[in-house]
C-alpha cells in the first residue's frame, strides 16, 4: 500500500529554536491518526509542514508522493484549522458555494449542509453564529473540497454535546468511506475512541506511535476501586500498588501490575465492597507521561 | 474562471451591497465635497474648467480613500480572520481572490465616475463628448492601479490601529501635496516639487488633460507607469512573504 503520507527524519527550527527533531512516520490511506502533545509540543509546526505552509528544511517529507502544498495535495487535503472564519456580510450557505468552485471534486454545498445539519443555518450571517455553529461550518468547509485526507484541528471546542455527537459520527461515515483523517484535540477521550494510531509528540519528538491497546500494554498501570472499613495503610504495601487514594466513599488503587495486586487483594475481599477495576484512560496515561518526563 | 466569477459575486455581496460605509466614503463623500467646493461655498462664477478639473481631482480622490482605507482595512481583517490562508490551502490559490477584490475596487471608481461625472453635469452644466467620457472612465480605472497597490501594501501591517493611522498619513496629505483638494499653486513652493511626485498628481493630471483638451506631457503616464511598477513589486515580494511566513495558521 502507498503511503498517504510519509516523513523522514524531519527536522523543524525557528532560528536556533528546535522545534521538530528528527521526526519519522508514514500514515496509510484509510487510518485515523490522534496527534496528541502539550502545548508548544511541535503539533502546530508539524501541521503546518503537512499542509506547506512551512517548509522542510532538513529530511523528506512527502504527501500523495509530492511535495507538501503543491496542486496535487491541495486537490487532496481538506483542513478544519483552529480559527472559524467569521466573514462579515456572508451567509453560511454563499461561503459554501464560493468554497466548493474552488475544488474540481466538490461535493453539493446543498447536500453537504443536509448531512451536516446546516441547512437551518444556511441562510445566517457567519457573525451572528455561536461558536460552536461557527465550528461545524468550518468543518463543512473542510469537506467541501472531497478531500481523501483531512486535518482536523481541535475540531470539537465549541460544539454542544448534540453537535459533539453528529461530529463524531460524520467522523465515523468519513473513516468507513476509507478517508484519512489527522486529529488534533486536547480531548483525549474522543482520540481514544476514535484513533486507529497515536503520535504522542514531546518536545518536538515522538514519544509513541501505535495503537491505544499498544499504549496501555506498553503503560500497564490499572486503577482498582472499592468501598471499605479498612485503613488505607492497609493497601500501600500490596504488590505493584504504587498509589492510594480516598476519593470520597472509594478507596482508590492504582497498580503497574493489576494481576498481582488483585492476587494480594484476595485475602481482604470479604470487606471489600462495590470492586471496580479499570484499565488507564489515554487522559491517564498522558498524564503520567508528560509528568514522567518534567520530573 | 468559474472560482474567479464565485469569488466575484462572493465578494460583491460582502463588500459592496452589504458594505454601505464603503460606498459611503469612496463615493459620497467626495462627491458631498463636489458639491461644497463648486456650488455651496463659491461666490460669483466658476469657471467651466474648474468645475471639469474639480471633477476629476475628486474621481480621483474618490479612488485613493476606496484603496487606502477600504480596500487595506479590507485585506487586513481578511488575513488576520484567516481568509487568506484558506484561500492559499486551495487547488486555485490567492489569486482569483486578490483580482476580485481589485476589480470591485475598480468598479467602485468607475461608480464614482458615474456619480461625480452626473453630478458636474446636472449641477455644473459641464459638457464632455462621449470620446472624453469614456476616456475619463478608462484613466480612472488606470489610474486606481498605483492607490490600489499602495492600499494592498499597508494592508501587511500588522495592527488594525497603526493600519487606521497610517491611511490617514498618507492619504490626506497625498491629497493635499497632489492639489486634489485645492489648486497646487496655493501650496508653498517648497512642497509643490514633492507634491509632484505624489501618484495621485500624474493620475489627477492625466484626467484634467483629456476633461480639458489640454497638452498631455509624457511624464504624466510615465509617472503613473512608474508608481505602478515599483508598488507592484513591492507587492508581489511582500506578498509572497506574508504566505511563507503564514504566521498564526494553526494555533494547536
Amino acid at each position: 500500500m502507498q503511503p498517504i503520507i510519509q516523513a523522514n527524519h524531519v527536522s523543524f527550527s525557528y532560528g536556533k529554536q528546535a522545534v521538530l527533531k528528527d521526526i519519522s512516520l508514514t500514515i496509510n490511506p484509510g487510518e485515523i491518526i490522534g496527534l496528541i502533545g502539550e502545548n508548544g509540543a511541535g503539533k502546530t509546526t508539524l501541521l503546518n509542514l503537512l499542509l506547506g505552509i512551512r517548509t522542510v528544511k532538513t529530511g523528506e517529507l512527502a504527501l500523495f508522493n509530492q511535495q507538501p502544498g503543491g496542486p496535487l495535495a491541495k486537490q487532496k487535503i481538506g483542513s478544519m484549522l483552529q480559527g472559524d472564519l467569521p466573514v462579515r456580510g456572508v451567509t453560511v450557505g454563499e461561503l459554501l458555494t464560493m468554497a466548493a468552485t474552488h475544488y474540481a471534486a466538490a461535493l453539493s454545498p446543498t447536500k453537504l449542509m443536509t448531512d451536516l445539519a446546516l441547512t437551518k443555518l444556511a441562510q445566517r450571517k457567519l457573525t451572528t453564529l455561536s461558536g460552536g455553529q461557527l465550528r461545524r461550518v468550518t468543518f463543512a468547509l473542510a469537506l467541501i473540497g472531497n478531500p481523501d485526507l483531512l486535518f482536523l484541528d481541535e475540531p470539537t471546542v465549541g460544539m454542544d454535546t448534540n453537535a459533539q455527537q453528529l461530529f463524531w459520527q460524520r467522523v465515523q461515515d468519513l473513516k468507513t468511506q476509507g478517508k484519512t483523517l489527522i486529529i488534533t484535540s486536547h480531548y483525549l477521550p474522543e482520540i481514544e475512541k476514535i484513533a486507529d494510531r497515536i503520535l504522542l509528540l514531546r518536545a518536538g519528538e515522538f514519544m509513541f506511535q501505535g495503537t491505544f491497546a499498544d499504549l496501555q500494554r506498553q503503560y500497564q498501570h490499572v486503577e482498582i476501586k472499592f468501598q471499605t472499613a479498612l485503613e488505607l495503610t492497609t493497601f500501600e504495601q500490596l504488590a505493584g500498588v504504587t498509589k492510594v487514594m480516598q476519593v470520597h466513599d472509594l478507596v482508590q488503587l492504582t497498580s503497574t501490575d493489576g494481576d498481582q495486586t488483585l492476587q494480594a487483594l484476595v485475602p481482604y475481599l470479604p470487606q471489600l465492597h462495590q470492586l471496580t477495576l479499570n484499565r488507564e484512560s489515554l487522559s491517564d496515561i498522558f498524564v503520567q507521561l508528560t509528568k514522567e518526563e518534567k520530573a | 474562471m468559474k472560482p474567479f466569477l464565485a469569488q466575484l459575486r462572493f465578494d460583491g455581496r460582502r463588500l459592496i451591497l452589504r458594505n454601505f460605509s464603503f460606498q459611503f466614503f469612496s463615493i459620497l463623500m467626495p462627491a458631498g465635497f463636489y458639491l461644497l467646493f463648486t456650488k455651496v461655498m463659491v461666490s460669483g462664477s466658476v469657471s467651466a474648467s474648474f468645475n471639469v478639473n474639480y471633477m476629476a481631482s475628486m474621481i480621483v480622490y474618490s479612488g485613493t480613500i476606496n484603496a487606502l482605507f477600504g480596500i487595506a482595512a479590507i485585506l487586513m481583517r481578511d488575513r488576520e480572520q484567516g481568509l487568506l490562508q484558506w484561500y492559499q490551502l486551495t487547488p486555485t490559490g490567492v489569486q482569483p481572490y486578490y483580482l476580485s477584490v481589485g476589480i470591485w475596487s475598480m468598479v467602485m471608481n468607475g461608480l464614482a465616475v458615474v456619480v461625480l461625472g452626473a453630478l458636474a453635469v446636472g449641477v455644473n452644466q459641464v459638457s464632455l463628448t462621449v470620446g472624453q467620457w469614456l476616456a475619463i472612465a478608462g484613466i480612472a480605472l488606470i489610474g486606481q492601479l498605483p492607490t490600489l497597490l499602495l492600499g494592498v501594501l499597508i494592508s501587511f501591517i500588522n495592527r488594525a490601529e497603526t493600519l487606521s493611522v497610517v491611511s490617514n498619513l498618507i492619504t490626506f496629505p497625498m491629497a493635499i501635496l497632489s492639489g486634489l483638494w485645492w489648486p497646487m499653486s496655493m501650496l508653498p513652493n517648497w512642497v509643490q516639487p514633492i507634491g509632484k511626485l505624489m501618484p495621485t498628481y500624474f493620475v489627477n493630471n492625466w484626467l484634467g488633460a483629456v476633461a480639458t483638451h489640454a497638452t498631455l506631457k509624457s511624464t504624466t503616464v510615465i509617472g503613473v507607469g512608474v508608481w505602478v511598477a515599483c508598488l507592484l513589486a513591492l507587492v508581489i515580494g511582500g506578498t509572497r512573504q506574508l504566505l511563507k511566513r503564514g504566521d498564526g495558521v494553526v494555533k494547536a
